[in-house]
């Protein structure tokens, strides 16, 4: 079991399971480049966080556009990545996304085949964490979870840690973004 | 042979008895298929409902740790060493929280049964007045007995507490192996709870002469800012009436409603003001630590349900004085039930002692007294900003604070801006808390942060209109049929606690939706908060729109246990309007409401158990329920996968089964994360098989525009699933619908005439019976 404790507490393990932490924005690039059918599922809070004046959600459509990543945006985020001139590739709320993705015979949501890599960017991290657990215990045969928002998610396979400094974060984030390009 | 026999035998004995216990001999209506339900009588339909709207689990915990062969590892298809497997020890969770749920509504209406028996006697009738005759639709339909006494409504509680014991005993190690079978026992349970609410507000009705037949109940003042600081000060919290009003009645007898202020937290705060317009309500559950420290209360009396199980400590370090009133939280103190009040009076005086006293007209006595004595030595003032100022320096914003926020967000950030003299954003902050104190607690500088943010705290006061109980028979009969034609657009049910990603939302809500026409029904702390925000002209939602049950009326329907009358107006729809028989005839009545009332439930804030029951309840009533986003936490909701799911009905005037392609209503319990997609998700939430193509269309009207409003414009990606024909697009939108139609593939599908799901799964209940 990982020592690390979620930045928001509400969100602690109880169990044995718990993400493996990677800071190697070299790795995180190499599990979306491997991954079949991976899908970002994009959440409302990516409108409001901003990285040196950047929005977040700019960062999330471009590691889209840059590893050619179909999305789903939740909630209300749809408008903005209009406004950003991208239009989702699907819009379901966080637990109808995940309802779907738990079944393993979902066509997915570019009607391919249900996805093999799920990565989480931007939902409250309350909400974020039970649809991880949902994925954790009800998908795990078939696909994995990674998470790219600058908390530690416990209930992911995958998950960044508890940054201290945005700086680090934004660094991961551009790093993430140059080893897509590359790998493209 | 002589065995099958017997088992026959015991079984028309138990009929039997039953039909004696809800006195089948008089004939109001026949008695149906299933009186006094237990655990088996409606897995059918649980089944049936639960194949739609399958459990969506997502587990809070790896583990299962409920007995000594723990803890277990569930993950990865893992089983327990019992057997349970993940899927099942959620759903066993759920159903424990509804069984707690339940039993709180139940044991208080228990509570109340007993002390007004035994002021009035078992034979005390039951009037709700000129305007309703169906007094109980929830009793009448699940349990089939006509109360007519308070000694009637002890029968069906009795009931109650049976089925309870047999539904906790299922949560016991090594039982229940069926995830779905444990949701239908919590579906049970949650059923069980809308009786024992109703039992609970028809006493406090019948026996505290609460308002009934009426829908102008008086407006009311609401915030701490109605207080009267000059004078003593009494809070009552909780949610049982029988202290607070039987303070009232003790001030009315000697004079003193003038001198001394009662004031409440939670729904008590609610029960009081519909004993006297005096009272003043605080506000929700997620105001009263922040109340409590102010030290404004002289004395505190808590009764039951969601108090706070530190309000004893709490008011001690405010120097109020406190007393618990009920035997379901005495918190450790001396029981002075027994004790001479004189002697109580001086030791609280005095020695500043606690107790507990269970003999309301005695607590009251000693409240009034001990806040007359105490009053007027104590001092209650707010922290001035400049001493705010002073006490934000402490911080340096190190973000522990954050860390252990339920609402997620960084009080340290507005702290230190208070330190600079900026009160902006800590005022902005002051509608995210929720109350729970864990920031202060955690806070190594200790920084008294609810203190400091008293200087936040408005002293604005509302108008809340207090609640009026159960909907009136003659206003099911005016909007019955705009209801199932869907010409009004739906009824909306905001409940629940206040566990609110932003305490402003519901007021929103039900602004943006009585604007629309919509019928907006409200109770417990959903009913303060939608009151705690002004509109135009300073005015709040209560003042704004008509308290009528029509359409864009906004109705406080009263307390948590009020919760009844919302699921028993949607029964009535069924039985008056559509002229149903509803005793001992659940499945018809659900089948009813499910296919054919455009109503949904909103518990933005959910946090309690009780909120897990009474939203679990509505559910196997066929009345989908919209929760806010910490509402994941519950570990349960009932989804559908729209484009995939089964949506085959009986059309009841064809006596076939038709494919209605339609997901209507789309899920049962679901969670949104922002207020702007959950007003864009409750007019979809309403639509139903029934709607007439006027009512589709104006239902759709809502859902489009709503969705262009807060979902950055276009067309909703699932519209074509709810369009049937061409007259159901809604005029304003013609055009562009069609045109996005015509590029999709769309084709146009047959409205099913009668849908019920009665015909589709075995049932007891024949198809004749949805006929009307």
């Amino acid at each position: 079991m990982s020592s690390i404790i979620p930045l928001h507490r509400v969100n602690v393990l109880t169990g044995i399971k718990s993400a493996r932490v990677i800071e190697d924005a070299a790795q995180y690039a190499n599990f979306i480049e491997k991954a079949k059918r991976p899908l970002l599922v994009l959440g409302p809070l990516l409108r409001e966080w901003s990285l040196d004046g950047k929005l977040a959600i700019e960062y999330a459509l471009e590691i889209a556009k840059g590893a050619n990543i179909p999305i789903c945006a939740t909630a209300d985020v749809k408008g903005k990545t209009m406004e950003l001139g991208t239009k989702p590739d699907s819009v379901y709320d966080a637990v109808e996304i995940v309802n779907h993705l738990k079944d393993p015979d979902w066509q997915g949501v570019r009607r391919e085949g249900n996805h093999d890599l799920v990565i989480f960017f931007g939902i409250r991290s309350d909400l974020e964490e039970q649809c991880l657990s949902v994925l954790k215990h009800f998908a795990f045969k078939h696909l994995k979870t990674m998470t790219l928002d600058k908390y530690y998610f416990p209930h992911a396979n995958y998950s960044l840690p508890n940054f201290r400094k945005e700086k680090q974060w934004k660094a991961f984030l551009e790093s993430l973004l140059d080893n897509l390009k590359k790998g493209g | 042979m002589a065995e099958v026999k017997e088992l026959v035998k015991e079984l028309t004995k138990k009929e039997e008895e039953i039909r004696e216990l809800i006195k089948a001999e008089i004939p109001w209506e026949p008695v149906g298929p299933t009186p006094m339900p237990e655990i088996p009588d409606l897995r059918s339909w649980d089944m049936r409902l639960l194949k739609t709207y399958a459990p969506f689990y997502a587990p809070f915990c790896d583990l299962c740790c409920f007995c000594t062969y723990g803890k277990c590892d569930l993950t990865e298809g893992r089983r327990g060493a019992c057997g349970i497997d993940i899927a099942t020890q959620q759903a066993r969770f759920v159903l424990l929280a509804c069984l707690m749920g339940c039993s709180a509504h139940a044991a208080h209406g228990g509570h109340i049964l007993e002390f007004l028996i035994d002021r009035y006697g078992p034979d005390k009738k039951i009037d709700l007045g000129t305007f309703i005759d169906v007094e109980a639709p929830n009793i009448r339909t699940v349990v089939g007995l006509k109360p007519e006494t308070l000694g009637d409504l002890q029968i069906a509680l009795e009931y109650v507490f049976k089925e309870i014991a047999h539904l906790l005993d299922s949560c016991h190690t090594g039982q229940e192996g069926s995830s779905l079978d444990y949701e239908s026992k919590a579906l049970h349970a949650s059923m069980l709870d809308h009786v024992g609410m109703e039992i609970a507000d028809i006493a406090q009705i019948v026996g505290f002469d609460f308002p009934t037949s009426v829908a102008e109940t008086p407006l009311v003042d609401m915030g701490w800012g109605a207080i009267d600081k000059s004078k003593p000060v009494i809070l009552v919290w909780g949610h049982n009436p029988a202290t607070s009003t039987v303070v009232i009645d003790y001030l009315r007898e000697h004079n003193l409603e003038d001198k001394v202020e009662v004031c409440g937290l939670c729904c008590t705060a609610l029960e009081t003001t519909r004993y006297s317009d005096r009272a003043k309500i605080i506000g929700p559950l997620s105001r009263g630590l922040f109340f409590i420290r102010t030290g404004i209360a002289d004395v505190v009396m808590t009764d039951e349900q969601c108090i706070r199980t530190d309000a004893p400590q709490e008011a001690a370090k405010v120097d109020s004085r406190m007393i618990a009133c009920l035997d379901k939280a005495m918190y450790g103190l001396e029981d002075a039930t027994e004790t001479d009040a004189d002697e109580i009076v001086r030791r609280m005086v005095d020695n500043k002692e606690q107790f507990a006293i269970l003999d309301s007209p005695k607590a009251a006595e000693v409240a009034v007294r001990v806040a007359m004595e105490i009053a007027p030595q104590r001092k209650k003032e707010w922290v001035a900003e400049a001493e705010a100022m002073e006490m934000a320096k402490k911080c340096t914003n190190c973000g522990m604070c954050e860390q252990v926020c339920p609402n997620l967000f960084n009080i340290g950030d507005g702290i230190t801006e208070v330190a600079k003299g900026n009160f902006d954003l800590i005022r902005q902050q002051f509608n995210l808390c929720i109350g729970c104190g864990k920031c202060e607690q955690e806070c190594p500088n200790h920084v008294p942060i609810f203190k400091i943010m008293q200087t936040a705290a408005s002293m604005e006061t509302w108008k809340i209109r207090a609640g009026r109980g159960p909907v009136m028979d003659t206003e099911i009969r005016n909007v019955g049929a705009p209801i199932t034609l869907g010409t009004i657009p739906g009824v909306l049910a905001f409940v629940g606690c206040s566990n609110y990603p932003d305490i402003d939302d519901v007021a929103d809500m039900v602004y943006e939706f009585a604007k629309r026409k919509y019928i907006i029904t409200l109770t417990g702390c959903a009913a303060m908060v939608a009151g705690m925000k002004k509109f135009e002209d300073g005015k709040t939602v209560y003042e704004l729109f008509p308290p009528d049950f029509d359409a864009g009326g906004v109705v406080n329907i009263g307390s948590c246990v009020s919760n009844a009358h919302i699921s028993g107006a949607a029964i009535k729809i069924a039985n008056i309007f559509a002229a149903l028989p509803l005793r001992a005839n659940y499945e018809v009545m659900a089948d009813y409401v499910l296919n054919r009332v455009g109503a949904c439930g909103v518990a933005w804030g959910a946090m309690s158990q009780k909120a897990a029951s009474i939203g679990t309840g509505f559910n196997r009533l066929g009345v989908p329920v919209l929760l806010g986003p910490h509402s994941a936490k519950y570990r349960r909701l009932f989804l559908s996968r729209k484009e995939e799911d089964d949506w085959r009905v009986m059309d009841a005037r064809k006596r076939e089964i038709v494919d209605s392609g339609e997901p209507s209503p789309e899920h049962l319990a679901y969670v949104c994360e922002t207020k702007e997609k959950a007003m864009v998700t409750i007019p979809k939430l309403c639509i139903r098989k029934n709607d007439t193509p006027q009512g589709r269309s104006i239902k759709l009207n809502h859902y489009v525009s709503l969705y262009k409003k807060y979902m950055g414009g276009g067309l909703p990606e699932d519209l074509h699933l709810f369009v049937r024909r061409d007259a159901d697009i809604p005029l304003v939108y013609k055009k562009e619908v069609r045109a996005h139609l015509q590029e999709i593939g769309w084709q146009p599908k047959e409205p099913v005439g009668l849908p019920t799901l009665i015909g589709t799964y075995p049932s007891k209940v024949p198809l004749d019976a949805v006929i009307h």
